[in-house]
């Protein structure tokens, strides 16, 4: 008697598992996807303006309480002679390429908040978020050091603060939310000299970058980085040579958390393999108890 | 006399109306079509072209018309570093004679007045139109380009001061140092004979004069980025040197044929000035002389043969359209209303053949009307 019921039981709940996975996996189908604003704001930033002054470093420290030298020191530009990496000391830094004509390239580099982010996907407490204005922050009371958003960056963007021994923070340029927020500008591009870096709606940029590239064909490449790498970047780019010379990773059009998204939902897509194997277990065990039967019956 | 008041009343908005025409851009000899991507455009709706428009346009003044000296304070803020910098606009003004004039900063700038650079840039960093940088990066994008070519700096204190800076130069000594020219003119040469090293036709003969003002070729065609140190360069000699055979020719390239013909460019004497009558068998000198070339060559820098006969600039002439006062000639009625080819039957009009209607009468014996004075 209390065989059957147990079986009576995988057997509804693999029906009722089937009924709601169907129904609830659409759900989360429509969730992973981004609700962007068509108003989202974006960065343009024109490679061929940039001068190398690196203020925008020293902006960035100020205002997120970083420790930092002096402005005056800032000019040193012997620190172009290595690549620099954005770390948890410095959110963004300006790296030097040379160049066969006029001037050598600097490239400003810090988070490029993707529209589709993989950090905010790989994130498994949610300490991660897109905001409506493009921002994508990290909430330190969420976040339980396990680095995965590291691992999922396709730009290798967010630090981790090893040297801190008690309270480690994942650190990564937040494009100043708590300005922006405020209806204030980032304070990399508010200190921008030559207006290297522009701020605006995300399309206005786009749009802008078109213009530029159509009338100084010998200045640009035809190539807006960011525009549809890893499914849109807030951060974009414009430059006189190859992104591929200037350290930029070659990336394609599908979002970054695609991949990784396409496995965990392609297993549980519809629920299938968890029944499949529930069925098959249930199926051994419906064979076993059978010839279990004709045994004791035989015996009989 | 209420009639009179009635009658000025409604003249004077027209003589207002006229003197506004006067000062604005679309009286003056420009094509609506280089700014303006629409056919009517509006105060509301402009439609200019975004820069750069197909044809730059731009005035040039003369230094001493300009400022003197500029501080550039239009977007201090009480958290600055540095103080403003005070430009010397004359001087700038000055040595922007070889490089371009006044359109080198001045871009995009429409005819009538020269207007400054916060006309157009936004003093705000957050704005809508994100096309063009706001002021505070369009004065620094102007400045750093140059300063950079010829210093290789780009610091901060190569222009600005530090705030609380102790040697501070004050605006008035600057003012002082500009009060008069400091750099001499640019004067067009009217020839630059050039000793090359080639061993056959060492000399090369270059009429600049009449490059400039007879093949009316712009300053900036030839001299186009040309820094303060295409002059001050400390080492011209290793300078010139250090220039392949290609970069030597470049400028004359442009338009010559430099790699075949050397000895149109190489002679062993100073080769004698444009003759367009041994050039191209057409004497110029009678009644054309004073024209430029691209008067009748429409077909801009490039100078392409023209047929010998009148029509192919003047069309094609009729007793209507050709007053034959200017020959110095006027016409009896007898012969005002023939046909111009009753006469000449030559195409360059040279000479008229009497002998189709008279038998007795030749030209230039007899005259078919007044002879008067020519103009």
């Amino acid at each position: 008697m209390a065989a059957q019921t147990r079986r009576d039981f995988f057997k509804t709940s693999a029906l009722l598992g089937t009924a709601i996975s169907g129904i609830s996996n659409k759900q989360i189908k429509a969730q992973s996807k981004n609700i962007l604003s068509e108003n989202r704001m974006g960065v343009l930033v024109d490679t061929t303006a940039c001068i190398g002054c690196r203020k925008c470093e020293w902006a960035c420290k100020t205002a997120h309480n970083l420790p930092t030298l002096p402005v005056e020191e800032y000019d040193d530009r012997t620190v172009f002679k290595k690549m620099r990496r954005p770390d948890d000391k410095a959110l963004t830094v300006v790296n030097e390429y040379q160049n066969s004509t006029k001037f050598p390239i600097n490239v400003k580099v810090q988070c490029m908040h993707c529209d589709q982010p993989a950090c905010v996907s790989a994130c498994i407490v949610g300490a991660f978020t897109k905001k409506e204005n493009s921002s994508v922050i990290w909430d330190t009371n969420k976040c339980i050091g396990c680095r995965y958003c590291m691992v999922a960056c396709p730009f290798q963007i967010p630090a981790f603060e090893y040297e801190e021994a008690l309270k480690p923070d994942i650190k990564k340029c937040d494009f100043c939310f708590d300005l922006t927020k405020k209806g204030k500008i980032p304070a990399c591009v508010e200190i921008c000299p030559v207006e290297a870096i522009t701020y605006g709606r995300r399309e206005d940029l786009i749009k802008a970058a078109r213009e530029k590239i159509k009338n100084y064909p010998t200045r640009y490449v035809n190539h807006i980085y960011g525009e549809y790498e890893v499914g849109g970047t807030s951060w974009m780019y414009i430059s006189s040579k190859d992104f591929l010379q200037l350290a930029f990773p070659k990336l394609g059009r599908d979002p970054a958390p695609g991949v990784s998204e396409a496995i965990q939902h392609g297993i549980f897509a519809y629920f299938v393999p968890p029944i499949a194997l529930y069925a098959l277990l249930g199926g051994v065990m419906w064979l076993n108890k059978n010839r279990k039967k004709t045994e004791s019956e035989t015996e009989i | 006399m209420r009639s009179k008041i009635f009658f000025l009343l409604i003249i004077m908005p027209f003589f207002c109306f006229a003197q506004k025409i006067k000062e604005n851009h679309s009286t003056q000899i420009l094509k609506c079509s280089t700014c303006h991507s629409c056919d009517v455009p509006t105060k509301e709706n402009p439609c200019i072209k975004p820069c750069p428009r197909e044809k730059i346009i731009s005035i040039d003044q003369l230094p001493e018309e300009g400022p003197n000296v500029l501080t550039i304070d239009k977007f201090k803020k009480q958290t600055d570093v540095y103080e403003p910098v005070i430009f010397s606009h004359r001087l700038h003004a000055e040595m922007s004679g070889m490089g371009g004039g006044c359109k080198m900063c001045h871009h995009y700038n429409p005819p009538g007045r020269v207007i400054g650079c916060s006309d157009c840039h936004e003093l705000t960093r957050k704005r809508e139109d994100v096309s063009k940088p706001d002021l505070k990066g369009a004065y620094h994008r102007q400045c750093i380009d140059c300063h950079r070519l010829w210093s290789g700096k780009v610091e901060c204190l190569n222009c600005h001061q530090l705030k609380n800076s102790k040697t501070k130069t004050d605006i008035s000594t600057i003012v002082k140092k500009n009060g008069k020219r400091i750099h001499p003119q640019i004067i067009t040469p009217a020839i630059v004979k050039f000793d090359t090293p080639k061993a056959a036709g060492k000399l090369v003969t270059f009429y600049h004069l009449e490059h400039t003002d007879l093949f009316s070729i712009d300053c900036s065609k030839c001299h186009k980025n040309e820094s303060c140190s295409k002059c001050h360069a400390k080492d011209l000699v290793t300078l010139k040197a250090g220039k392949t055979l290609e970069q030597k020719h470049l400028i004359c390239s442009n338009c010559h044929n430099t790699k075949q013909a050397c000895s149109y460019c190489h002679l062993n004497t100073v080769k004698p000035g444009f003759n367009h009558k041994e050039r191209t068998g057409f004497d110029i000198d009678k009644y054309h002389g004073k024209l430029k070339c691209v008067r009748c060559h429409t077909t801009k820098e490039k100078f392409t043969g023209l047929r010998g006969d009148c029509s192919s600039c003047h069309g094609i002439w009729t007793h209507e359209n050709f007053r034959h006062k200017i020959t110095g000639i006027a016409l009896d009625e007898n012969h005002s209303s023939l046909e111009c080819t009753d006469c000449h039957q030559e195409k360059n009009y040279a000479n008229p053949t009497c002998s189709n209607c008279h038998e007795d009468k030749s030209f230039p014996k007899f005259f078919p009307g007044n002879f008067i004075k020519k103009r």
